[in-house]
């Protein structure tokens, strides 16, 4: 592609071009996304986010299942109404209990499944920056007169290997 | 006659699992490698053990021998012979019997393939390994999960006949058995890693021998997620093609453990670091198959999936309790004398790209694990349900997902040990703007959401770069003489055209689900709308049935070609009436019909629902890209031992017929000078910039890695 | 491989630090596992027959519906005597299993008429269930329940589903399997005790 060693003095500016150019284009479909939801779309998303009651964790928008029509038809008729999500969200979990959400809450003992993973996340990403700060002295092997008396030893045991032995990264 | 011929073939396996067990281990106690090689021929008894009780048992379903009470159950006189064949895995006692057929073809493959190194302590503790794990398998067949179980009392007339979800499908021949193909599979790389642990032989290429085990089994799950994925969609009920349904996400676990151990063993071959790591990886591989077993079958977890609950749930939950000590404690009580001393350079470098797509996997595995089974340890303690579902899924895996193509991306072309940004800057440039490119031409052609267009132009960027080390694969086999087309098989290679494949998975599942949209029309008999950008015409219901089916079907024309039968059906008289849907797929769309609402009354207007899917056939084609690079993967190289520097030479040229190398990965009593470990190559000519630019390529150009 | 001395004796290079990263690391592993397994051991097959119902303690829901007979019906005209609201479907078959027992329980409380069976089709045709209440001789009101609102308004999942209502309206209990006559006493006997 390009010749090694040299730094090219191009490419620099392309990239900062390209960068432009990409931030630019997200903002433009971050925005044309955002804006008031129609009647369709709210209910389309809270239908999204709730279990079809008689199916194995489906939402309600993908089950043809009659109690799942049933549920749609409850929201539809509340988005109309001006119910807010919450609201609605709140009357169906007052029917069939909080496992009619398929996104557990924020809140309560729920809060587990989020937050662990992202102490996961960020406990992962230490002990990495940690294991590349530890390894990234070069090792620090000191080769003690112990070290050597045993390879002699193991050399006059099997006679001559024709690679090392202690140190250095083996398969 | 079947049930005696199916207890014998059972009790054949168990027998001559536990025997050769006993063979090995007294062999290895005793130190005596002829009593260990001795216990090769036990595999073979356990393949003849396990295929006379399949043979036993595809004879009761054929002939309809309904004295047998699995038979009973899953099979009738009206089943077709397709469902009759594959009613043997479709019911909890004879999925275990195909779990043990498979593992005894594995097990005989393996003493087969290591028959030369059989008296070695290391290979005769995996086999023990093995046949420790046949017997536990073979026990449940013998006594709790007994296929071969008459009926008591009176012998019925006719069976019941398999769950009707499993008579609609031909795939029902191809998910199961290729999935345990996959989740089997990986007994083999377990059993080498316990017996690298216990023998503390760690770093003599093992690893290497086995990663090809490993390989094969990634792939034969792969397929198998793929086809259930497919099939899911096809049938509803299951909610499109994936509904992070509890048993999907334990077939997936073990995938993602494999996955990142399939790249992180590169690093074991070329620098021999992590290797403490890779054997933990492939450990818990491993117990996530049993886990995944476990949750299947023991009724803790309700889903469509799941088999009904039975006694072997607390069984299983033992084995997968002593897998798990077995593992983890040999790593506690081994695992620190044995890792490698060594040290990576840099993280910028393939090696630091490597270790953060580990992260990612695993932290993906956690993510999968805690979601599955949150919902049990909540209903312990407060006495109600929770459900953790898609929502959630989607929210934790998309960032992740996000990243990873980026690693796609930013990974083959990260050098060995050492890069800088200016090296970097260089290779990545023409994928970057690709990428770019591709962002801007979905935001003019009206692409809604940050998400879909970041993903967009992330696979652009990861293909192209994908693309572009084949080109300079290929490029290289070609300069070297010895054909273009090496560019594309081999390790590297292949997983290039698999990362590709990915990349159009990638982009089929941004599209489907944040491009779809969904609507309902309600039609008379005869007449057309328009809906989401689709001409419907209704034409007319008609009812149909079948020994299984008993369906009202709507007909119905999509943009004038059809017609579709989107349908309302029951399958046998007690059951719920399932909406069975139609879908019009072509490259672009899908076009997914279902019957929301019959008519009260004949003549009425039916209620269609219409969801527009956008690429939708991009996931199966990106899953046979896949497959295919999984394929080409497992080519094997001409060029050198994983082993070798990277600098090492290629063997001439006339050396015979190119195919010398095949035995590249036999490890075992080396047989001439000692096969140590390789030099460190010499670091001038290569280390600060990472390998020069298309040189290291272009040097080892079929399987570089 | 070399038969040279074990590797175990070999000079280790890992742990001259004292680090013991991989040991700790596999204990802290097996302890999570350890809760894992104990919590998947201890844990009932999905199958209960009394279940958590966010109704429990509430007034019912009030049920407004025609009948199969094609008469109205009004939850509330029952007040004052205790409700059994049965969900149930012709295709259903504990459905099937629970009706001999249902027909013993509304025969056995006619007479006293302190307690009133109703049962709410789910999910079905109007000619399966009058035909499935013909055969097995059912003569208790019925009600259907287009678009589901009702089974909705009640939490329903599935068929058979039956909640048990007390006579100043509100719900005392929630079965979701086969009831039997006897369960039915029981429920009404122990809700008594218990002052509702």
């Amino acid at each position: 592609m390009s010749p090694r060693g040299g730094r090219k003095a191009g490419s620099g500016p392309v990239w900062v071009v390209l960068a432009v150019v990409l931030a630019l284009a997200l903002a433009l479909a971050a925005s044309r996304w955002s804006g008031t939801p129609t009647v369709a779309q709210r209910a389309a998303a809270l239908d999204a986010v709730l279990k079809c009651p008689s199916c194995d964790g489906i939402s309600v928008a993908d089950s043809s299942a009659s109690t799942a029509a049933a549920v749609r038809q409850v929201v539809l008729i509340r988005v109309r109404e001006g119910q807010s999500d919450q609201q609605i969200e709140q009357y169906l979990v007052g029917r069939y209990g909080p496992s009619i959400l398929l996104r557990p809450p924020t809140t309560g003992i729920t809060a587990v499944v989020w937050v662990v993973p992202l102490v996961a996340a960020a406990g992962g990403l230490g002990g990495l920056a940690l294991f590349f700060w530890r390894r990234r002295r070069p090792p620090t092997t000191v080769v003690t007169p112990e070290d050597r008396a045993l390879v002699d030893q193991a050399m006059a045991e099997n006679g001559p290997v024709a690679a090392p032995v202690a140190a250095g990264p083996g398969p | 006659m079947n049930a005696t011929l199916g207890h014998t073939g059972v009790l054949l396996g168990l027998v001559a699992s536990i025997v050769g067990a006993a063979v090995i281990a007294t062999g290895l106690v005793r130190k005596r490698p002829a009593t260990v090689r001795a216990g090769q021929v036990y595999a073979a008894l356990i393949l003849l053990g396990a295929v006379v009780a399949t043979v036993a048992m595809q004879r009761a379903l054929i002939t309809h021998d309904f004295s047998i009470a699995f038979v009973a159950e899953n099979n009738s006189r009206s089943t077709p012979l397709l469902y009759t064949i594959t009613g043997m895995w479709s019911a909890l006692s004879g999925s275990i019997l195909l779990w043990g057929l498979v593992l005894s073809g594995y097990i005989t493959a393996m003493v087969w393939r290591f028959r030369r190194q059989a008296g070695d302590p290391l290979v005769g503790w995996a086999t023990l390994v093995t046949y420790a794990v046949s017997a536990f398998f073979f026990a449940l067949m013998a006594g709790p999960a007994d296929p071969f179980q008459t009926v008591s009392g009176h012998v019925p007339a006719n069976g019941l006949g398999p769950n009707v979800l499993l008579q609609d499908n031909p795939l029902v021949a191809f998910h199961p058995p290729l999935l345990y193909l996959g989740l089997v599979g990986f007994t083999v790389p377990f059993a080498f890693a316990i017996a690298s642990l216990v023998t503390g032989r760690i770093g003599e290429g093992w690893q290497v021998a086995t990663r090809r085990w490993t390989l094969l089994a990634w792939g034969f799950l792969t397929v198998g997620v793929l086809l259930g994925a497919w099939w899911s969609y096809q049938v509803l009920g299951w909610g499109g093609f994936w509904g992070w349904d509890p048993v999907e996400n334990a077939s997936v676990l073990p995938w993602l453990c494999a996955t990142a151990y399939l790249h992180s063993v590169m690093v074991q071959e070329r620098r021999g670091l992590l290797r403490v790591w890779n054997l933990s990886l492939v450990i818990s591989t491993f117990s996530l198959t049993i886990l995944g077993t476990f949750l299947t079958r023991s009724g803790v977890i309700t889903s469509v999936h799941a088999f009904s609950d039975s006694d072997i749930g607390g069984l299983l939950l033992g084995f997968f309790g002593v897998v798990v000590v077995t593992g983890v404690g040999l790593i506690a009580w081994r695992g620190d004398r044995l890792r490698s001393p060594g040290g990576i350079d840099s993280p910028l470098s393939r090696e630091g790209a490597f270790l953060l797509n580990n992260l990612l996997f695993v932290l993906l595995a956690v993510i999968v694990l805690l979601g599955t089974v949150f919902p049990l340890l909540y209903e312990a303690l407060e006495h109600q349900q929770v459900t953790v579902g898609a929502p959630y899924f989607d929210a934790l895996t998309l960032p992740i997902g996000l990243t990873l193509l980026v690693l796609m991306a930013i990974g083959p072309a990260l050098p060995w040990r050492k890069a800088t940004t200016g090296t970097l800057a260089d290779r990545l440039l023409v994928p970057a703007g690709v990428g770019v490119l591709v962002a801007v031409v979905s935001v003019i052609a009206g692409v809604r959401g940050l998400g879909a267009v970041l993903a967009f132009c992330l696979g652009g960027f990861a293909a192209a770069s994908n693309v572009r080390q084949l080109v300079l694969a290929a490029r290289g086999a070609h300069r070297h003489g010895i054909g273009a087309w090496r560019g594309l098989v081999g390790r590297a290679n292949g997983g290039m055209v698999v990362h590709i494949g990915v990349v159009v998975i990638a982009v089929a599942l941004a599209a489907a689900t944040s491009l779809g949209h969904r609507g309902e029309v309600t039609l008379r008999p005869g007449t057309t709308t328009m809906i989401e950008g689709q001409q419907i015409t209704f034409q007319k219901l008609t009812t149909v049935s079948s020994p299984v089916r008993t369906a009202t079907e709507a007909l119905v024309l999509v943009n004038g070609h059809g017609p579709y039968r989107p349908a309302v059906s029951q399958y046998g008289a007690n059951t719920e009436p399932v909406g069975t849907p139609a879908i019009d797929s072509n490259v672009w769309h899908d076009v997914y019909l279902t019957v929301d609402s019959l008519p009260a009354s004949s003549g009425g207007p039916v209620g269609i629902g219409v969801t527009v899917q956008p690429l939708v056939s991009w996931l199966w084609v990106g899953g046979g890209i896949l497959v295919l690079g999984s394929l080409l993967a497992a080519v094997p190289g001409r060029r050198r031992r994983p082993t070798d520097p990277v600098s090492a030479p290629l063997p001439a040229l006339a050396d015979g017929n190119g195919r010398g190398r095949r035995r590249h990965d036999r490890v075992g009593p080396a047989v001439g000078p000692a096969v140590g470990p390789p030099p460190e190559p010499p670091p001038v000519p290569v280390a600060v910039d990472g390998a020069p630019e298309g040189s290291a390529d272009e040097r080892v150009p079929a399987g570089s890695s | 491989m070399s038969t040279g001395p074990a590797p175990d004796a070999a000079p280790a290079v890992g742990p001259r630090r004292g680090r013991h990263t991989a040991r700790w690391t596999a204990v802290a592993s097996l302890v999570v596992m350890a809760a894992l397994i104990a919590l998947l051991a201890t844990r009932p097959p999905a199958a209960a027959t009394e279940v958590y119902t966010p109704l429990l303690g509430q007034q019912a829901p009030p049920v407004t519906a025609t009948t199969l007979s094609g008469g109205r019906f009004h939850l509330a005209a029952y007040r004052g005597r205790w409700v059994v609201l049965n969900f149930f479907a012709s295709w259903c078959p504990p459905c099937q299993d629970e009706e001999p027992d249902l027909v013993t329980f509304a025969y056995q409380h006619r007479a006293p008429g302190d307690a009133a069976l109703i049962g709410v089709v789910y999910d079905d045709t109007t000619a399966a269930a009058r035909a499935f209440e013909r055969s097995s001789g059912a003569t208790w009101p019925t009600v259907i329940d287009p678009g589901g609102q009702i089974a909705l308004r009640y939490g329903v999942r599935g068929p058979p589903e039956t909640f048990l209502i007390s006579p100043s309206g509100t719900v005392v209990a929630h079965l979701d399997s086969a009831v039997t006559a006897a369960d039915l006493d029981q429920q009404i006997a122990a809700a008594r005790a218990a002052g509702l």
